[in-house]
C-alpha cells in the first residue's frame, strides 16, 4: 500500500496497516465502554412509554385516538407507539429480540398467543400484583370476557397479558359456491364426513379455477384445528397447577370455572399419536382427490383476495377476516360462517393477544396504566371501530359491530367460547419458533405422497418436536 | 500510487525504503530542505485522515463482530441471560443436527447447480450480445439483464412466490394452455429447489454478464483474426481463443458467484421458509433460525465460524486451481 499523495509520502507498510487497524479496533472499543445501545442514538430513550406492535405505520396512527384518551387520563404518561411490519407473528417476535440485542427493547409489547409463553419465560412481567391490587376496576372487564381466552395467557399460575382481541379457527364459506353446489347451510354439529361430502358436491359443480378447500401451512388454521377437532394435538397438552386467585377471585361462579389453571404446558411431542396419523391421511386425502390444495409454508397473504374472487370454496379463519373481505368487495350475503366440522369433538382452536409489560421496562406502573385503560370498553372501541379482529369483550360482538358487511351468523364467532369450553390456544410452548418450524416444514411432505411417505414425515416431525422441544427455553 | 516506483519495482527492506526517500526527495527537486520535510508530515497526517474513517468503519462493523463472532461460538447466549462458556460443544451440537447438516448438503448442491447456470448463462449471452446484436441492442440488453439485481431479492420473491403458486399462479396457467397439469412448484421438494435455484440465477446472473461483457470487449481483435487465418472459426474460435483469454475473468466471477450463492437467504426464506421438509433450507437460513428465532446466539455462531472456514477454503481453492486454468496475457 502507498501513501499516494504527489509520491511524497513515505510508504504505509502493511505493518504499520496493520497497527492501525488494531489500535482503531482498541480504541473504537475504549470508546465505547459502557457499552453503546441503540438509546445512544438521540431522539431515543426518552422516558416515554414505549409500546410495540405489529402493523404498519397506519396502524400506529389509528391508536392515536386511544392515546389521546389515555393523556388525557394520565397527563403524566408519554406514550409512543411503534409500529412494527412483520410478515407473521413469528417475524414480529424475531424483531422484538433484535430491539433487545440492540439495547433499545420497548416496555410493553403486543403480544399474541404464539409468543405469550415465550415472552412469559424469558421477556415478561406478571400482572399480578397489579390485577390483586386493582381488582375492583377490572372485576368488569373479567366479566366481560371469557376464561378460556384469560386462561391462554396463565403461565404456571401468573398472568402475563389481558386478552385484548382473538379468532377462533371457524370455517368461512363462499355462499354462492355453496348454492351453485346445491348445498343449503351445515348444520351446527356438521362432522368431517359431511365436510368432504360438501367440498365434493362443490367440485363437481365448478371443475376449472376453483379451490372447494383452501388452506395454509401454518400453526394458526393449518393442520392443528384438524388436530383439535379429532381431539389430539402434535403436542402433549397438559396444564400446569396454580392461578385459583385469579379464578376465585374473578370466575368463582362460571360454569367452566372447573376447566381452569395455572395455564397450558406442552412439554412432549405427539407426532407419533395415531389420531395424528388419522388427521393428516384425512387432508391428504382431500389433496390427493383434489377437494383441497397441497398448503404452502407460511402464505395467508393472497387468501382474502382469492376468497373475495370466488375461487375458494371454504377455509378456516376468524373474526379478523370480516373487514378485508368487506374491502376486498364481498357484500355481506356473500358468504357466511359455521363452527369448524366435528370429529370426535368439536374442540376449536384460538389465538388471541394482548400486551406484555417487558421485565426492562423503565416505569412498570406506567406500563399497567397502560394495559387497563386498554382493557377498557372505552379504549377496545376505540382500537376496534371495525370487524379487523373479534374483541375480547363479549360486549363488543354484536350486530352493531358487523352491520352491512357480514357475516349472516356472526353469533358464531363468540359461541364458539361458549358452545365449546374445552376450545384451546395455539400450542405454543416457550419455544414456539423452534416448535413451528418443526411442524410446519413437514406437513407438506405428510399430505403430499402415498402413506408412506405420510408415516416418513410424522416420523420426521416427531424426531424434530423432540429436538426442538429438548432445547433451551 | 507512487510515480517515482512502480509497485511492482518497489525495493523492499530499510534499504530499499532509504532509497525510495532519497530518490523522491531528489525527484523533487531536491531543494527545500526543512520545508520539505514539514510538507511531508503534513502530508502523512492528511493521509491518516483520509484512511481514519475506513479503518474505524472496518474495526467497528467487520473486523470486531468478526472476533465477537468466533468468540460467541464458544458460548451459550440467548441474549437476556449472561452469556455461559461451554468450550466445543456448539460445535459439537451444531454437528450432530441433522437439520445443520441437510442445510449445509443443500446449500453446497445450490452452490454446483445454480453458479453453473449463472456463469453458463452470463457468457453465452455475453457472447450473444457482444457478437451478434447491434450497438444499441448492446446497450439495451446490458441494462436489461442487469436490471434484475438492483432489485430487493426479497420483494422479487414475493413476486415469484404468486407467479408459481399451483392453484392460482400464471405460470401453470401458461402451461394450461398447452396441455400440461398443475405443476406443484412450491409444495414439492424438487419443484421447489427449482424455483429457488431459477429465481436466484435469474437475479443474480447479470453482474457475472457484465463481467463477462468487459472482458471479451478487452480481448484483441487481432487475437481473433490470427485464429481465424489458422483456421479457427465458430465454436473453435470461441474454444481455443475466448475461454482461454476470458478465464481471468471467469475466476473473478465464480469466485464471487460461489461466495455469493453460498451465502444464500432471501430467496429460499421468501419462496418455500426452507422446505418442504428441509428442500431448500440453507446454511444462513439455519443460522438466522438459530440466532433470532430459537435464541441460541452461540450455536448460530458455530454455524456461521463453520461456513466462513468453507468459504475461506472453496475460494483458496479456487486460487491454487486457478494457476493450472488461468492464463493472463
Amino acid at each position: 500500500m502507498t501513501g499516494a499523495i504527489d509520491g511524497h509520502l513515505r510508504e504505509i507498510t502493511r505493518r504499520t496497516a496493520l497497527g492501525a487497524l488494531g489500535a482503531g479496533i482498541i480504541g473504537a472499543t475504549v470508546a465505547s465502554w459502557p457499552r453503546l445501545s441503540g438509546t445512544d442514538i438521540p431522539g431515543r430513550g426518552d422516558d416515554s412509554l414505549s409500546i410495540a406492535i405489529m402493523g404498519t405505520a397506519a396502524d400506529a396512527a389509528a391508536r392515536q385516538r386511544a392515546i389521546d384518551a389515555f393523556t388525557r387520563l394520565h397527563p403524566e404518561i408519554r406514550v409512543k407507539v411503534q409500529a412494527i411490519q412483520a410478515v407473521d407473528w413469528k417475524d414480529f417476535f424475531t424483531k422484538i429480540l433484535t430491539m433487545v440485542a440492540a439495547g433499545t427493547p420497548p416496555d410493553v409489547v403486543y403480544v399474541a398467543t404464539e409468543g405469550a409463553q415465550l415472552f412469559a419465560e424469558k421477556l415478561a412481567h406478571p400482572l399480578d400484583e397489579y390485577i390483586r391490587r386493582d381488582a375492583a376496576d377490572m372485576r368488569e372487564f373479567f366479566d366481560d370476557v371469557h376464561p378460556s381466552l384469560v386462561e391462554a395467557f396463565m403461565y404456571k399460575g401468573s398472568l402475563y397479558q389481558l386478552p385484548m382481541d382473538w379468532n377462533a379457527a371457524n370455517m368461512y364459506y363462499n355462499t354462492a359456491a355453496f348454492a351453485q353446489a346445491g348445498l343449503d347451510r351445515p348444520a351446527d354439529d356438521w362432522t368431517h364426513t359431511d365436510f368432504r361430502n360438501s367440498l365434493a358436491a362443490m367440485r363437481k359443480a365448478r371443475t376449472s379455477d376453483f379451490t372447494p378447500y383452501y388452506w395454509t401451512n401454518r400453526l394458526f388454521g393449518g393442520v392443528v384445528p384438524w388436530l383439535y377437532a379429532n381431539d389430539t394435538s402434535f403436542l402433549k397438552e397438559t396444564k400446569s397447577a396454580g392461578g385459583d386467585w385469579l379464578w376465585d377471585g374473578f370466575y368463582a361462579n362460571d360454569p367452566s370455572r372447573s376447566l381452569r389453571s395455572g395455564g397450558y404446558q406442552w412439554l412432549e411431542p405427539n407426532a407419533n399419536d395415531d389420531r395424528v396419523f388419522e388427521s393428516f391421511d384425512y387432508l391428504r386425502g382431500l389433496v390427493k382427490d383434489g377437494l383441497g390444495v397441497r398448503p404452502e409454508e407460511g402464505g395467508g397473504s393472497s387468501l382474502v383476495g382469492l376468497f373475495a374472487s370466488n375461487r375458494i370454496g371454504t377455509t378456516p379463519a376468524g373474526g379478523y377476516w370480516v373487514q378485508g373481505l368487506h374491502e376486498a368487495g364481498m357484500g355481506a350475503n356473500d358468504f357466511d360462517v359455521q363452527f369448524f366440522p366435528r370429529w370426535k369433538t368439536q374442540r376449536h382452536q384460538f389465538g388471541t393477544a394482548g400486551y406484555a409489560i417487558m421485565k426492562t421496562a423503565k416505569d412498570k406502573d406506567a406500563a399497567w396504566e397502560w394495559i387497563k385503560f386498554s382493557s377498557s370498553r372505552e379504549a377496545m372501541e376505540l382500537i376496534f371501530p371495525n370487524p379487523i379482529t373479534t374483541p375480547a369483550r363479549r360486549s363488543m360482538v354484536n350486530e352493531q359491530l358487523y352491520a352491512g358487511k357480514g357475516p349472516a351468523h356472526w353469533k358464531v364467532f363468540y359461541d364458539t367460547l361458549d358452545r365449546f369450553p374445552t376450545t384451546g390456544p395455539i400450542p405454543a410452548p416457550p419455544q414456539q419458533a423452534a416448535v413451528e418450524t418443526a411442524l410446519m416444514k413437514n406437513v407438506s411432505l405428510a399430505v403430499s405422497g402415498d402413506e408412506q411417505q405420510l408415516k416418513q414425515a410424522l416420523a420426521s416431525m416427531q424426531r424434530d418436536l423432540e429436538l426442538a422441544l429438548r432445547r433451551q427455553s | 500510487m507512487s510515480t517515482t516506483t512502480p509497485p511492482r519495482e518497489r525495493p523492499r527492506g530499510a534499504a530499499g525504503r532509504a532509497r525510495t526517500t532519497t530518490a523522491r526527495t531528489h525527484g523533487a527537486g531536491g531543494t527545500g530542505g526543512a520545508a520539505t520535510t514539514g510538507s511531508r508530515h503534513n502530508q502523512r497526517w492528511l493521509a491518516w485522515i483520509f484512511l481514519a474513517p475506513t479503518i474505524l468503519g472496518m474495526g467497528l462493523f467487520t473486523l470486531i463482530p468478526i472476533v465477537a463472532s468466533v468468540v460467541l461460538a464458544f458460548f451459550r447466549w440467548d441474549i437476556i441471560s449472561a452469556p455461559t462458556f461451554v468450550g466445543f460443544n456448539n460445535f459439537s451440537e451444531v454437528v450432530q443436527d441433522p437439520t445443520v447438516r441437510v442445510s449445509f448438503l443443500n446449500t453446497i448442491v445450490f452452490v454446483v447447480v445454480a453458479v453453473a447456470l449463472q456463469l453458463g448463462l452470463a457468457l453465452a449471452l455475453a457472447v450473444m450480445v457482444q457478437e451478434k446484436m447491434p450497438a444499441w441492442l448492446r446497450v439495451f440488453f446490458r441494462s436489461a439483464f442487469f436490471f434484475p439485481l438492483i432489485l430487493s431479492a426479497a420483494s422479487v420473491s414475493i413476486f415469484m412466490r404468486y407467479l408459481f403458486n399451483e392453484q392460482f399462479g400464471v405460470v401453470n396457467w401458461f402451461l394450461s394452455l398447452v396441455g400440461i397439469p398443475a405443476v406443484p412448484w412450491l409444495t414439492t421438494p424438487g419443484g421447489s429447489a427449482a424455483v429457488v435455484i431459477l429465481v436466484y440465477v435469474w437475479q443474480n446472473f447479470g453482474f457475472s454478464f457484465l463481467l463477462f461483457i468487459g472482458g471479451l470487449a478487452s480481448i484483441p481483435v487481432e487475437t481473433y483474426e490470427a485464429a481465424a487465418i489458422d483456421g479457427a472459426t465458430g465454436w473453435r474460435k470461441h474454444l481455443h481463443v475466448t475461454l482461454p483469454l476470458l478465464s481471468p475473468t471467469t475466476l473473478v466471477a465464480s469466485v464471487m458467484a460461489i461466495i455469493s450463492a453460498l451465502q444464500v437467504f432471501d430467496q429460499p426464506y421468501v419462496l418455500t421458509r426452507g422446505g418442504p421438509g428441509d428442500s431448500t433450507r440453507t446454511a444462513v437460513m439455519v443460522i438466522f433460525e438459530s440466532a433470532f428465532q430459537r435464541l441460541e446466539f452461540g450455536q448460530a455462531s458455530a454455524i456461521g465460524v463453520l461456513l466462513t472456514l468453507i468459504i475461506m477454503a472453496i475460494t483458496a481453492a479456487q486460487f491454487r486451481l486457478s494457476k493450472r486454468f488461468v492464463f493472463y496475457q
